[in-house]
């Protein structure tokens, strides 16, 4: 089923030097599926992201013309407090993302549930989980002020994952996280898509994109230049000229075609370049 | 987690009002010094029963010594009157002098060690959540309980900034004038990043759900037992008998 269907969207900040962040882009995002966006930095991704969640046009001004439809109604439709319930959003800047009237890791998770109006009982086992989930059993009772920018953005990740929303619109989730917490994001993005959850992630970090998303879209200069499932995208040399990068196993691939184009399915991750340059090789009589 | 098993504590929050309020009110009707300067025992028994005697000792001699001593000596001085208790020179301090400071003083103690212990006893989202109960809007409340939990951090802020304007060479020790001077190029950013924030911040209330309408729920429900209640009608009755004994003896 079609959730998101996104028609000729242009848009203009209120303040520039008259460039539009967003031109002309199509898209559309199908129920349960895991939708990654790629692209170098200043080419519109966090403003699709902001449109995605109704922040363009309820929150910031500026002109957006064509239209996004979410579950059939147009954004501009939505209510603000409707769209909190159906679409969660995760963005850059894990200091920022506090609420500011909490003491504790525990209550800052559970103040989206507050909001939500959720039985006192629920708020608390459902926040238990979370932090479960996410391993911040040692936070809990710390000040969200006095956290790292690491344990921000997992506060941050938890705050809006309790409130289980159907849609998750994730904008770097792990900028400020080691190679360790990173990889435990992304379990935990996989365990939500597993639940049914669409999820559409802004990420630079292209290995464990290639390991999870199902369709990959390209951006560059405010336009989604190439677009489709995450194998084709990213067996596709053309990416590269966008410079929004590709797994290390494509660029291997891509450099044996170039000298050889026997080598013919470009792989996107571990397991295929293995099997593909064995393949290959048996084929050249290498061994 | 809060787990709070303390009665003070316990209490709602009006029902602590009451302290500062009576306080406030009381020391007026009852014009002995030595009555006011009885509230500040008064305030460490309760903060004793509250567990929180050390805390509030702290505040009371890190905020309030040093204010009252300034304020009892220059008042001696500088009071008129007749009799003269001591003598050093031109300074001469009265006994007109002495009696005036004690009375400002034991005022001032009273009515501060009431107000810190009053905050120490009842958390900020406790007062915003009362405060929402009698019908104030949540927004408003957002904006009290915000305020309280941003002091810290602001003075934290004020230090990351002062140290990268010293990385940048602005000078910010030395005599009096170059601390004042080095103090404008740390509270603009310390105010522009502030407001700059508040996007972002607003942003994040959002995706918390802040705007849904309909029944809130708390984590920490406040509420008003019959002890409250007792407590407020005995120490409006209390302040009733203060102000009726003042007016009868007023001649």
């Amino acid at each position: 089923m079609v959730l998101i269907q996104a028609r000729n969207i242009t848009y203009k900040y209120p303040i520039n030097d008259g460039q539009s962040a967003l031109k002309n882009v199509n898209f559309t995002i199908e129920e349960g599926g895991f939708y990654a966006i790629i692209g170098k930095s200043a080419a519109g991704k966090t403003t699709l992201c902001n449109v995605i969640r109704g922040f363009i046009p309820h929150f910031h001004r500026g002109d957006l013309q064509g239209e996004l439809i979410v579950e059939g109604k147009d954004i501009r439709e939505w209510e603000m407090d409707e769209l909190a319930k159906k679409i969660g959003f995760i963005f850059q800047n894990p200091f920022t993302q506090i609420s500011g009237v909490k003491d504790t890791v525990f209550d800052e998770i559970a103040y989206g549930l507050e909001n939500l109006g959720v039985e006192v009982s629920e708020i608390k086992a459902r926040v238990k989980q979370i932090i479960n989930l996410l391993g911040i059993e040692h936070l809990q009772d710390k000040n969200p002020y006095e956290l790292s920018g690491g344990q921000k953005q997992r506060v941050a990740f938890a705050a809006v994952i309790v409130m289980d929303p159907d849609i998750l619109v994730i904008d770097e989730p792990t900028s400020q996280l080691d190679p360790k917490g990173t990889k435990d994001i992304f379990e935990i993005i996989k365990l939500l898509k597993e639940r049914g959850k669409t999820i559409i992630l802004v990420e630079h970090k292209i290995e464990l994109i290639a390991e999870n998303a199902d369709y990959v879209y390209v951006m560059h200069e405010g336009e989604i230049v190439h677009g489709g499932k995450m194998e084709h995208v990213f067996s596709d040399p053309k990416v590269l000229e966008y410079e929004a990068g590709l797994p290390q196993y494509a660029l291997l691939g891509i450099e044996v075609q170039k000298r050889n184009p026997s080598f013919s399915r470009i792989p996107i991750n571990k397991s295929q370049a293995e099997k593909e340059l064995k393949k290959w090789m048996e084929k050249q009589e290498v061994y | 987690m809060r787990h709070i098993e303390n009665f003070v504590l316990n209490l709602y929050p009006s029902t602590k009002l009451m302290l500062p309020i009576f306080v406030a009110i009381s020391i007026f009707l009852v014009p002995s010094y030595y009555y006011a300067y009885m509230m500040l025992p008064l305030c460490m028994v309760i903060a004793l029963l509250a567990g929180k005697l050390k805390e509030f000792m702290e505040l009371v001699i890190k905020g309030l010594l040093v204010l009252v001593l300034f304020i009892f000596i220059m008042q001696s001085i500088i009071a008129p009157g007749e009799e003269i208790l001591w003598n050093w020179g031109i300074i001469s301090v009265k006994k007109e002098g002495v009696i005036l400071s004690l009375t400002l003083t034991s005022r001032i103690v009273a009515i501060a060690s009431a107000f810190l212990l009053f905050f120490r006893i009842t958390p900020i989202q406790d007062i915003g959540q009362a405060l929402e109960k009698v019908g104030m809007s949540p927004k408003f409340s957002y904006a009290i309980i915000a305020t309280f939990q941003f002091i810290p951090e602001i003075s934290k802020r004020s230090k990351v900034i002062m140290e990268a304007q010293k990385s940048r060479g602005v000078e910010t020790e030395g005599s009096l004038l170059t601390r004042i001077r080095a103090f404008i190029p740390v509270l603009g950013p310390l105010v522009l990043s502030s407001i700059s924030n508040t996007e972002e911040r607003a942003i994040t209330l959002e995706t918390r759900g802040f705007s849904i309408k309909g029944k809130k729920s708390h984590l920490y429900e406040i509420k008003k037992s019959n002890v409250d209640i007792a407590i407020q009608i005995f120490t409006i009755i209390l302040m009733i008998f203060l102000l009726v004994g003042r007016l009868l003896t007023w001649y």
